[in-house]
C-alpha cells in the first residue's frame, strides 16, 4: 500500500493506494499517530484503494475517534466496494463521506 | 579420517618445507655467484701476469730493434728481400741473446710460450672459414715450450680463428684487448696476452704474444667451491634449525593450542579451556587466541540465551494450545445440538487461520420456545482477538433474555465492550432469535455480513437488512431490532467475511455470487452435510494460497412448529 500525504495550513491531505488490511493496517496507524497531531482537518482519499478489511476498519475508527476530539475527519472518492464494507458494517453512521 | 596428531604435524612440515627449500636456493645462489667472482679474479690475476711477461720481453729485444726486424719481416714477405738477410739477423749475436732471454723468462714464468710477431691484418680479415693458406702471423722471434717446434724470424702461420676480431681491434687502436684469449692446449686451460707494440706515429708495426697455462685454477676454484659450500651450508643449516625453533615456539605451538581448544570446544559440550589464554606471543595469534576465547564466551552465553527463550517460547507456544482448546470448547461443537427437538436442525464450523481466531459462533435455547444464534468476528487477530471475542461472546449470551428487545441487548453489550476496550477492538456481531411456535425470528445487526435465506423455492439468498455500528466501536450507539417471518423448510445461513475473502493466488476474493451458487446448488441438504460442501468449494478455489481469516458458518433449518 502507498500512503501519499500533503499539509495545507491546518489541513492534512492523505491519499492511499492499494489494499488496507491485516499487512497494511500498522503502517497507516504508524502514519496517523505521527502525522494528525496538529490537524484540525482530515481529508483521505480512496480513489486508489482496492480492498479494506477489518483490521483497515479498526485503524479508521481509531482516527475517526482522535479527529473527533480536535476537528473533523471526511473520506472521500470511496469506490462501490468500500461503501459497501461501510455500509454492512454501519461505519458509513460514524463516517462522513463525501 | 586423519588423526589430528597427522595434521598438526602438517603445519610444521609446510613451514620447514618452504624454509629448507630457500635454504638451498641461498646455499646455490651463493656458490655459483662466489664461483664465477673468484674464477674470474683469477684469471684476471693470471692474464695480468702475462702482460707483465710481455712487457719484460719486450725490454729483451728493444722497441728498436724489434722495429729492424719487423721491417725485415715485412721487406722479406714483400718480396724485396730473400732468405739470406733473414739468416743473417738469425745468426746475429743479438738476436740469438734476446732470444735466450726470452727463453729463459718463458721458463721461470711457468710460460708455454712467448713470441714476437708481425700480425697482416689484410690476410687476418682474409680467413674463410679454413685455417688453410691462410698465415696472419709472422714471426720475428720465438720462444715455445718445445724447442724443435719453436719458430724463428720468417716463419709464418695461422692463429685460432676465434681470436680474429679481437686481433683486428688490436691492430686498429693500438690498445689491450679486454680479452683473456682463452684456450684449452696442450698444457691444460690457458690464458693470452697480445701486447701491441707502436711506432712513433702510434701504429702497430708488432706484437709480443704471452700464453700461460692456469694451472692452477682449477685446483683452486675446487677448494673454493668445496669450502664455500661446506660454510654456506653449515651456516644456512644453523640459520635454519634456530629459525625452526622459533617457528614452533612462536607460531606453530600456539596455532595448535587454538586449533586443539577449538576441538575440545565442539566435542566436550562447549567446553572453554584455560589454555588460550596462556598464549601470549604478543602478535596476530595471541589476537586470535582472545578473538577465540572471546567467540567461545559469546557462543555460551548465546546457547544459554537460546535455551531460555526456546524454553519460553515452548512454554508460550503450550498456553497457545490451551488457550485455542479453550477458546475451541467455548464453541458448541457437539452435534446434533438438541438432538430431542423436531422442530431444528442446527450445524455450525470454525477454521481459524491462525491458533487463535476472533471468530465466533454461539446458539442456545434462551427459553422453552425460543432458540438464539450468534455470530460475531473481532477485528484484528491471535490473543487479543480471542480474549475479546470470549468477553464479547460472554456478555451477549447473558444479556439475551427471554423477552427482552435485542436492540437492547446490543446497545447494552455495546456500552459494556466499549468500557473495556482500551486496543480498540471492535466486533461485528449478527444475533438472530426464532420463535419455534410462530416462526418469528427478530435480530440484530451489528456491522456484519447479512446471512442468506433459503425460503420453499430452494433458492439461497443474501436477506437485505439495515446494519447498525459495530460493537465495542463507539460509545452511546443504539441498536434496531429487525423482524421477519420463517415457515417451515426455511434455512438460514450465517457466515463471517473469512468466507467471501478468502483469496487464491491471484488475490481474487470468493466472494458472495460463488457462495449464492454452492449454497443453492446444495440446498437439499440438511446442515451438517451444506457446511462441508461450502468449505470443500472454498478450499477448492484458495489452492494452495495461504488462509488469512478464519472461516466460520452456520446453518439453521426451521423444521417444523412447535407445539404451542
Amino acid at each position: 500500500m502507498n500512503i501519499t500525504k500533503n499539509t495545507e495550513g491546518k489541513t492534512l491531505n492523505i491519499a492511499l493506494e492499494g489494499r488496507l488490511d491485516t499487512t497494511t493496517a500498522p503502517q497507516l496507524e504508524a502514519e496517523f499517530n505521527q502525522s494528525i497531531a496538529d490537524n484540525t482537518e482530515l481529508i483521505l482519499d480512496f480513489a486508489n484503494l482496492e480492498y479494506l478489511s477489518s483490521a483497515g476498519l479498526r485503524v479508521l475508527l481509531a482516527v475517526q475517534k482522535t479527529m473527533n476530539k480536535q476537528g473533523k475527519m471526511i473520506i472521500r472518492n470511496v469506490n462501490e466496494v468500500i461503501s459497501e464494507v461501510f455500509e454492512v458494517t454501519g461505519f458509513s453512521d460514524i463516517l462522513t463521506i463525501e | 579420517m586423519e588423526t589430528s596428531a597427522e595434521k598438526k604435524s602438517r603445519l610444521a612440515f609446510k613451514l620447514g618445507l618452504g624454509i629448507v627449500a630457500l635454504g638451498v636456493l641461498i646455499c646455490t645462489a651463493s656458490s655459483v655467484i662466489g664461483y664465477h667472482q673468484y674464477k674470474e679474479t683469477i684469471e684476471k690475476q693470471y692474464n695480468t701476469t702475462a702482460y707483465q711477461c710481455a712487457q719484460v720481453a719486450l725490454s729483451y729485444v728493444g722497441e728498436q730493434k724489434l722495429k729492424e726486424y719487423a721491417d725485415a719481416v715485412n721487406a722479406f714477405f714483400a718480396g724485396e728481400t730473400g732468405e739470406e738477410e733473414l739468416d743473417a739477423i738469425r745468426s746475429s749475436g743479438e738476436y740469438a741473446d734476446a732470444r735466450e732471454k726470452i727463453c729463459t723468462l718463458r721458463e721461470k714464468m711457468g710460460a708455454n710460450d712467448i713470441g714476437l710477431f708481425v700480425l697482416d691484418q689484410e690476410e687476418l680479415m682474409r680467413y674463410s672459414g679454413t685455417k688453410d693458406n691462410w698465415t696472419p702471423f709472422r714471426y720475428i722471434m720465438d720462444g715455445y715450450v718445445k724447442e724443435e717446434q719453436s719458430f724463428t724470424i720468417g716463419d709464418s702461420i695461422s692463429c685460432n680463428p676465434d681470436y680474429i676480431n679481437d686481433l683486428n681491434e688490436i691492430a686498429l687502436t693500438g690498445r689491450r684487448s679486454d680479452s683473456y684469449f682463452f684456450s684449452d692446449g696442450d698444457f691444460g686451460y690457458n690464458t693470452s696476452a697480445i701486447e701491441p707494440v707502436l711506432d712513433e706515429d702510434g701504429n702497430v708495426f708488432a706484437m709480443v704474444g704471452v700464453e700461460i697455462p692456469m694451472v692452477t685454477l682449477q685446483a683452486a676454484l675446487r677448494q673454493y667451491l668445496v669450502y664455500a659450500v661446506l660454510v654456506t651450508v653449515i651456516f644456512v643449516i644453523v640459520f635454519m634449525l634456530l629459525y625452526m625453533l622459533y617457528l614452533y615456539r612462536f607460531v606453530v605451538r600456539p596455532i595448535n593450542q587454538i586449533a586443539q581448544c577449538a576441538g575440545a570446544f565442539v566435542e566436550n559440550n562447549n567446553h572453554i579451556s584455560s589454555q588460550l589464554s596462556e598464549i601470549t606471543t604478543g602478535d596476530e595469534i595471541q589476537v586470535l587466541a582472545e578473538s577465540f576465547m572471546k567467540m567461545e564466551n559469546d557462543i555460551e552465553n548465546y546457547i544459554n540465551n537460546l535455551t531460555k527463550v526456546t524454553a519460553e517460547k515452548e512454554r508460550i507456544g503450550a498456553e497457545l494450545d490451551v488457550a485455542t482448546n479453550i477458546q475451541k470448547s467455548m464453541l458448541p461443537s457437539i452435534f446434533p445440538a438438541f438432538p430431542e427437538r423436531k422442530e431444528i436442525d442446527i450445524y455450525a464450523t470454525m477454521n481459524p487461520a491462525k491458533e487463535v481466531g476472533g471468530d465466533f459462533y454461539d446458539f442456545f435455547m434462551v427459553d422453552d420456545r425460543h432458540l438464539a444464534i450468534v455470530m460475531a468476528d473481532v477485528s484484528g487477530k491471535g490473543v487479543p482477538a480471542a480474549l475479546f471475542m470470549v468477553i464479547g461472546k460472554t456478555l451477549i449470551k447473558d444479556h439475551t433474555q427471554p423477552g427482552k428487545d435485542l436492540g437492547e441487548v446490543f446497545t447494552e453489550v455495546n456500552e459494556l465492550l466499549c468500557e473495556s476496550n482500551s486496543e480498540g477492538l471492535f466486533i461485528t456481531a449478527y444475533e438472530g432469535v426464532l420463535d419455534l411456535v410462530s416462526g418469528d425470528f427478530r435480530y440484530v445487526n451489528a456491522g456484519h455480513e447479512i446471512p442468506y435465506i433459503c425460503k420453499k423455492d430452494g433458492k439461497f439468498e443474501p436477506y437485505k437488512i439495515r446494519a447498525g455500528f459495530v460493537l465495542a466501536g463507539m460509545e452511546g450507539m443504539r441498536y434496531k431490532c429487525g423482524q421477519m417471518q420463517l415457515d417451515v423448510g426455511d434455512k438460514i445461513f450465517q457466515y463471517t467475511d473469512g468466507v467471501t475473502e478468502a483469496t487464491d493466488k491471484d488475490n481474487e476474493l470468493y466472494g458472495m455470487e460463488r457462495l449464492t451458487a454452492i449454497l443453492t446448488e446444495n440446498s437439499a441438504l440438511p446442515p451438517s452435510a451444506l457446511l462441508p460442501k461450502v468449505k470443500e468449494d472454498i478450499d477448492r478455489f484458495v489452492g494452495d494460497a495461504p488462509q488469512f481469516d478464519d472461516i466460520t458458518m452456520l446453518c439453521l433449518e426451521y423444521k417444523e412448529r412447535m407445539e404451542g
